[in-house]
């Protein structure tokens, strides 16, 4: 007796093909042959069931509907154009800035708060530093800008004070590498 | 994996008429994607004339009720808008539309599960002959209301695969699985079918 034919093989039968082997196994088998029949009969009970047909006028409401919604939202690939070169503008500081950084960076570790007279606030109340943390785990993949993932992801996330408070932050740094 | 090929032109007339499986790949779809990545809200409304009548069949089958069917077909093509500029070509439109619309359905009937529920994964035998009270349209309505009562993957693999007559492997393509576990669902799917029928004429 050779193995009962497996389910996906089954259900081939039951629409009317499947592997010569696996139809005169069935023939042969009462098991295979009754669960061949079974499918078939719910095939046929399956094919019974039409989806009721909406009025003629319903499809052009969907169209239009449909339409009235798309024209409601900005595209997917045009929401926020204007962030591309600002995402890459931001993420380039961000690499100068870092970068510039690394490269003067004290070997002790810097204080917890500082000088009273320092034209940058302390770390704790600098919300940039948290953005610049999110810039450098974001996806590097700039190529991806236009998708909306990865930085432009992230800087559409922010609130407008958080984007503010990243360019204060960033110009400041800028004019302070420079001097 | 074959792709279905769909029907020409894309117009109003198309609305009312079934997909052409048959037809040749077709240039002005795939010129309608295009448009549709420049953000051409025109060109998608073609698509949406040719393909609302199967996304909304399709979503019908899934929650049997016309008003979430709308609902989910209206979502469905949202979405499609917003990611077409995603959409490579590495299947069909349609295949990826379906992807767009079963994953809607879901995500629906999971918000929705308290209130639906569904069947074992296999039914005990029916009583012979119950089968044959079932008559016309109070049938067919019986017959939905059984497919909405499937497992989910097993719901997906009917609709898709006997109700839009997709291939095996668009199936598997649409609910990530693989050609083998299509065709063993779409067998449990149909057994219990017949089963879940024939236990109601009990």
């Amino acid at each position: 007796m050779t193995r009962h034919v497996p389910d996906e093989s089954l259900a081939d039968l039951a629409e009317g093909g499947g592997a010569e082997a696996d139809r005169a196994h069935a023939a042969g088998c009462g098991r295979c042959a009754a669960r061949v029949d079974e499918a078939r009969a719910g095939l046929a009970l399956a094919r019974r069931a039409d989806v009721p047909e909406p009025s003629p006028l319903y499809w052009e409401a969907m169209r239009r509907n449909v339409g009235r919604r798309i024209a409601e939202e900005p595209h997917g690939a045009q929401r926020w154009p204007w962030l591309v070169p600002v995402a890459s503008a931001v993420v380039a500081v961000a690499v100068v800035v870092f970068t510039t950084g690394r490269t003067h960076a004290p070997t002790a570790p810097p204080p917890r708060t500082l000088p009273a007279w320092s034209a940058l606030p302390a770390a704790a109340d600098d919300v940039s530093l948290e953005v610049l943390e999110g810039l450098a785990v974001a996806d590097p993949e700039l190529e991806k800008l236009d998708e909306g993932r990865g930085v432009t992801a992230f800087i559409a996330d922010l609130s407008d004070e958080d984007y503010r408070a990243l360019a204060d932050s960033l110009r400041r740094a800028g004019q302070g590498g420079e001097s | 994996m074959s792709s279905p090929a769909l029907a020409l032109p894309l117009g109003l007339a198309a609305a009312a008429a079934p997909p052409d499986r048959g037809a040749p790949p077709r240039e002005a779809e795939r010129e309608a994607i295009e448009a549709c990545r420049r953000g051409e809200r025109e060109a998608f409304d073609r698509l949406v004339v040719r393909y609302q009548r199967d996304v909304y069949r399709l979503c019908y089958r899934y929650v049997n009720d016309h008003e979430d069917a709308n609902d989910l077909a209206q979502e469905a093509f949202l979405k499609a808008w917003r990611a077409i500029s995603r959409f490579r070509g590495e299947s069909s439109f349609s295949t990826w539309l379906y992807r767009i619309a079963v994953n809607a359905c879901l995500n629906f009937r999971a918000q929705r599960r308290p209130t639906t529920q569904e069947l074992p994964e296999t039914l005990a035998d029916p009583v012979p002959g119950a089968l044959a009270r079932a008559e016309g349209d109070d049938e067919a309505r019986r017959v939905r209301a059984a497919v909405a009562r499937l497992p989910e993957k097993q719901r997906a693999t009917l609709i898709l695969k006997v109700y839009h007559e997709l291939t095996h492997e668009e199936v598997a393509e649409i609910l990530g699985s693989t050609v083998g576990t299509v065709k063993a669902n779409l067998f449990h799917a149909l057994g219990n079918l017949r089963r879940l029928l024939s236990a109601e004429g009990r």
